[in-house]
């Protein structure tokens, strides 16, 4: 059943070929076709099936095939399981979604919209191919192969992010791609770096080859930023409330979701989490604090954005840091990551598929369905809460963790982490009130795929624990443990209850927020790359004219030359009047000399 | 057991085809067409059955005695069968790209006759046992070309062939000034020799050094090493098939190629590693690099930005061959054969949208890839190639070439190619984004500067299938890297040659 893994990845693959060809043929026929063609069609929404079926597949699986780059070696073990799982899910739930979600689009294109038809054949190209690159680098153990992933992952999600080609979604786009490819620079860095020190070519192979180098902790730094730019740590996280509001609400889902776990899955990749020798150990806790620090810094950051996705963005790079500062853990303090292992798993899943519950959420609040209003309210709510840590998901993945760190040296993170979570319930709350304030007139169907798609997904959100498959029994918090896990959630609800009384009595909107667009330090980057441009362009013309002026220098000595040897033909012309003279003269010398002789 | 014939009769093929289609009347295009293509297959067929007889252990051999003391040889090893390999095969492509993209195009005649000189010296320039018949093919070739590169004939193209001429002809000076000294020292070597340089013992080593120094400016001109790769963007007024071909297998690779035989086949490279002229040589290579990779930025026509772009990419295969140790060596061979796939395919659609919608500036590009899709997806690969994204051919390169760098204990060549994949994409991934996010005419909006309808898909055939085959090979060079027979197997072939006695 080895061949399960090369299809779950080739499926997508012939996903995106059919609907490309398909587009091709139609396009060759004419307009009056077009209406024939069904985009995101259910063929479209089964690429991710065969991964959900790997996933669910019992036994370990692996394909190693010699000719492929150069050895490609591809895996499901106990490890990469949890990760196909929820990541495919989500895939799965958020192409349901998309295709209530781009309605409007369909008819629009069907109806002859060539606009339309163009964002909507990239959609459908590009969320499959996207999703191919990400179950690569879920399966991948060699080294080419999952880099081949995470480009692929990195560069088809451009096309999705702006979807909507307005000018915002070309500064999230710009954003997106400037900041993936700085990423994808250190990353190529890192690799190359250590995988050359040992000649690695699997990731298990790289890990330890980062654990024995000399200089292994700059490798592992390059790794940790370059996967960071991805995982959004603090100063690198710029791009991700600046390309989720434009997404089309699917793709930020994805994004949110699973994507970003793209970046925290190659820090469990490539980091030797768990051996770390003495110097990753001071890697270890920048790491943490960083975390923390994203985890702080997100939060305070998050609650004064205006756009619901904008806020749920923030919230991710909060989480993010929470999850990166476990990671710090597991090189700062070796013997604690094994413990620790199941619940960042667990805690990654969790935040997988709640935040694209929340996701979904958005775009239910701009098109609720018909339900009542208390309902609604309640399965937008719950996921928030999780979030939070009070209830479901998010209660037993905080208690896990809060369990493994406590017979660790690094016991004191935990009350970091609980103070973070009263921001992460200030951000759900913030994002919550701010889709209140946008929320449309209920009139989508009950039974219409986005619906269907976003209380599947709430319902799958809230019982994480009891299927994603972490190879070990999940500690479930006790009674006792209860106060110590809730008053987080508790006091960033009273907060943000006196925040909206605040905001009721006072001027409605904050002031602040209008100081702060999305993107924090991005606008701060790009007057920096402004100047610098600037700077080099001038440069480059002072080194343009000094190269012109040489070359002209050249070119007048050159001429001087030419003329010069012109001259010479001015003494030819001479040398012939003189020859006749001279020859007479010789000859009478000649005749002088025969006389006398 | 030597069978010189076969060597000889695949340079004939392409050396005996110039006098015949110069013979042709100009009116003949189609006898010319199918004494072109059918030369270029047959060669093909040759180079394929010199790789086989090679991989058998046969020793293909020929020569004879010019003067006391020079001779002409011909010889096979991997490094010369890679160089033909490529030759052949992108003269194949090229060949039918021309025919398709002439069309109609006075001087037909004179086109094709040079362009068989032309690829009639680049496979002497492979198969060159010795230096002397390096240097011979190496002058044909800078001879050959000048009526390509000024084909069309005007004010401009006049110049840069003036230019080009200039750079290529004082470079082949210096270079036979530097061949003639080698020949004083220690007279006719062949290729493969290398203890007879390494014998001269360390009393030798400052003359070797200098003739090393003066070997090298004369390759460096036409493998476009900084600061003598002036001619290079000038030389882009040639019509689009030549720029495909100067770029990717004739005179630029010529260049590299010489210096790849005279660091490992003249001086071998423990005595190029003994002379500490291997850091001279990455030092080079990384300045080109950067320095190609800055200056194509700021281009804003589509073939410069190509141009500057293979000054930067011909220097992996120096920066390759300058990193000490297998995984360097095979970084450059490997390259020297990805960066002819994936430039050919770049100037290949550059030419497609000149010919199709009369495009020149990048600006103009935009939503391209509605109205050429495939041209749009086969410079999409090509790009993602140049910046080392895998799945494309580039990715192996920068690959060995990093583990190489760690190798030779010059881990600072790791930031110039994390640097220059980071300016590939900010110079390519522009163009790939108006190709196929930004709208333009496909859209309604404005036209094409000067659009035809060549054929019945986006553009001629003949100009369509060998960009989608070379796009194609550049894919799966990189893909199926692990399978016999393929550039990597070869470059790894040799290199276990080189390093194991």
């Amino acid at each position: 059943m080895n061949l399960l893994l090369p299809v779950v990845l080739l499926w997508p693959l012939l996903v995106m070929l059919y609907g490309g060809l398909r587009l091709a043929l139609v396009k060759q026929e004419g307009r009056n076709s077009r209406s024939r063609l069904e985009l995101l069609g259910v063929g479209w929404w089964s690429a991710p099936l065969p991964a959900l079926l790997l996933a669910l597949w019992p036994g370990e699986l692996s394909v190693s095939m010699p000719g492929w780059m150069l050895g490609g070696l591809w895996q499901l073990d106990e490890a990469r399981r949890p990760w196909l799982l929820f990541g495919a899910l989500l895939w799965l739930l958020a192409g349901w979604y998309a295709r209530g979600y781009l309605a409007d689009e369909r008819r629009q294109a069907g109806e002859g919209d060539a606009n339309a038809l163009g964002r909507l054949m990239g959609f459908t190209l590009l969320w499959p191919l996207t999703l191919a690159g990400n179950l690569l680098l879920i399966l991948a153990e060699d080294i080419p192969s999952f880099y081949l992933g995470f480009v692929t992952m990195t560069l088809a999600a451009y096309g999705l992010v702006i979807h909507r080609r307005d000018r915002e979604a070309k500064l999230g786009g710009l954003a997106y791609i400037v900041l993936a490819l700085i990423g994808e620079g250190m990353i190529l860095a890192g690799l190359l770096w250590s995988a050359g020190s040992a000649e690695a070519l699997t990731l298990t192979e790289l890990r330890v080859a980062i654990g024995d180098a000399e200089r292994g902790v700059w490798m592992a730094t390059l790794l940790w930023l370059g996967f960071g730019v991805k995982a959004g740590v603090i100063g690198l996280h710029v791009w991700l409330p600046l390309a989720h509001p434009v997404a089309p609400t699917p793709a930020s889902a994805v994004l949110s979701g699973v994507m970003v776990k793209g970046g925290v899955l190659g820090w469990l990749s490539t980091l030797p989490l768990g051996s770390g020798e003495a110097g990753l150990a001071r890697l270890g806790e920048v790491i943490i604090v960083a975390g923390l620090v994203g985890a702080f810094g997100a939060a305070l950051l998050g609650v004064i954005q205006r756009h619901p996705k904008a806020v749920l963005a923030y919230s991710s790079v909060s989480q993010l840091g929470m999850l990166a500062s476990l990671v710090g853990v597991g090189l700062a303090a070796p013997d604690a990551w094994p413990a620790l292992l199941a619940p960042v798993t667990l805690f990654a899943g969790h935040h997988g598929m709640t935040k694209g519950a929340l996701f979904f959420g958005v775009g239910i609040s701009e098109h609720p369905p018909r339900l009542p209003a208390w309902l609604i309210v309640t399965l937008l709510a719950l996921p928030a809460l999780s979030l939070g840590g009070a209830l479901t998901s998010g209660l037993i993945a905080k208690g896990f963790i809060k369990e493994a760190l406590k017979e660790s040296e690094y016991s004191s993170l935990v009350s970091w982490l609980s103070v973070a979570a009263v921001g992460s319930t200030l951000l759900v709350a913030r994002a919550l009130w701010r889709q209140w304030r946008r929320r449309g007139e209920p009139g989508t169907p009950l039974r219409s795929p986005m619906c269907l798609a976003w209380l599947f997904a709430v319902l799958a959100a809230a019982a994480v624990p009891l299927w994603l498959p972490l190879g070990e029994s999940v500690h479930w918090p006790t009674l006792s443990d209860l106060p110590g896990l809730l008053w987080p959630a508790a006091l960033g609800l009273g907060l943000s209850g006196l925040a909206l009384l605040a905001a009721k009595l006072g001027e409605g909107e904050w002031k602040l927020s209008s100081h702060l667009p999305p993107g924090d330090l991005w606008w701060g980057y790009a007057a920096l790359a402004r100047r610098m441009r600037s700077g080099l362009v001038t440069a480059g013309g002072m080194l343009e004219s000094r190269g012109l002026q040489l070359r002209a220098r050249l070119v007048a000595r050159e001429h001087r030359a030419i003329a010069r040897l012109d001259g010479l033909a001015r003494y030819e012309r001479r040398f012939s009047r003189l020859a006749v003279p001279l020859m007479i003269g010789l000859a009478l010398l000649l005749l002088l000399g025969f006389w006398l002789g | 057991m030597s069978q010189g014939w076969l060597p000889v009769l695949t340079l004939a093929t392409s050396l005996l085809v110039a006098p015949l289609i110069f013979a042709l009347p100009e009116r003949a295009w189609r006898a010319r067409a199918v004494v072109n293509l059918s030369a270029a297959v047959l060669k093909i067929l040759l180079v394929a059955l010199l790789v086989l007889g090679f991989y058998q252990g046969r020793d293909f051999v020929f020569g004879f005695t010019v003067v006391e003391g020079a001779s002409f040889l011909l010889q096979v090893d991997a490094l010369g069968l890679m160089f033909a390999g490529l030759s052949s095969l992108l003269w194949l492509a090229t060949t039918i790209y021309a025919i398709g993209y002439l069309e109609d195009s006075p001087n037909r005649k004179r086109f094709f006759g040079f362009f068989s000189l032309c690829v009639a010296s680049t496979a002497g320039i492979a198969l060159a046992g010795n230096l002397f018949t390096f240097l011979l093919f190496y002058e044909l070739l800078t001879l050959s070309t000048y009526p390509l590169v000024v084909h069309r004939g005007h004010a401009k193209a006049l110049a840069a062939g003036k230019v080009y001429l200039r750079y290529t002809v004082t470079g082949g000076l210096v270079l036979l000034l530097g061949v003639v000294a080698l020949y004083a020292l220690v007279g006719d070597v062949a290729f493969g020799q290398r203890e007879r340089l390494a014998d001269l013992g360390p009393d030798a080593y400052p003359l070797l050094t200098v003739l090393f120094l003066v070997l090298l400016v004369g390759l460096g001109v036409k493998a476009a090493l900084v600061p003598l790769h002036g001619w290079l963007p000038r030389a882009m007024v040639a019509p689009a098939p030549v720029s495909a071909l100067l770029h990717a297998v004739a005179v630029v690779k010529a260049g590299a190629f010489g210096i790849v035989r005279l660091v490992y086949d003249v001086y071998g490279i423990s005595l190029v590693h003994e002379l500490g002229l291997l850091t001279l040589l990455a030092a080079i290579a990384s300045v080109t690099i950067l320095f190609g990779s800055i200056r194509a930025l700021s281009q804003q026509e589509l073939k410069p930005r190509l141009a500057y772009s293979t000054i930067s990419q011909v220097s992996y295969i120096v920066l390759g061959i300058s990193l000490f140790g297998p995984f360097g060596t095979i970084a450059g061979l490997v390259h020297l054969m990805h960066q002819g796939l994936m430039k050919v395919t770049l100037f290949y659609c550059a030419g497609n949208y000149a010919e199709e919608l009369g495009i020149h500036r990048i600006d103009e590009l935009d939503g391209a890839g509605r109205r050429m899709p495939l041209t749009s997806l086969a410079f999409t690969v090509g790009a993602l190639g140049m910046i080392g994204l895998p799945p494309v051919a580039g990715f192996i390169s920068k690959w060995y070439l990093g583990i190489g760098a760690v190798q030779a204990d010059m881990s600072w060549a790791i930031a110039v190619l994390a640097a220059s994949s980071l300016l590939n994409a900010a110079y390519f991934l522009p163009i790939v984004h108006r190709l196929w996010f930004r709208q333009g005419p496909a859209h309604g909006r404005g036209r094409w500067p000067e659009e035809r309808h060549l054929g019945r898909f986006e553009t001629s055939t003949w100009l369509l299938l060998p960009t989608a085959a070379t796009a194609l090979f550049s894919i799966l060079v990189g893909l199926l890297a692990g399978v016999p027979f393929s550039p990597l197997d070869l470059a790894t072939f040799m290199a276990t040659v080189e390093y194991l006695p």
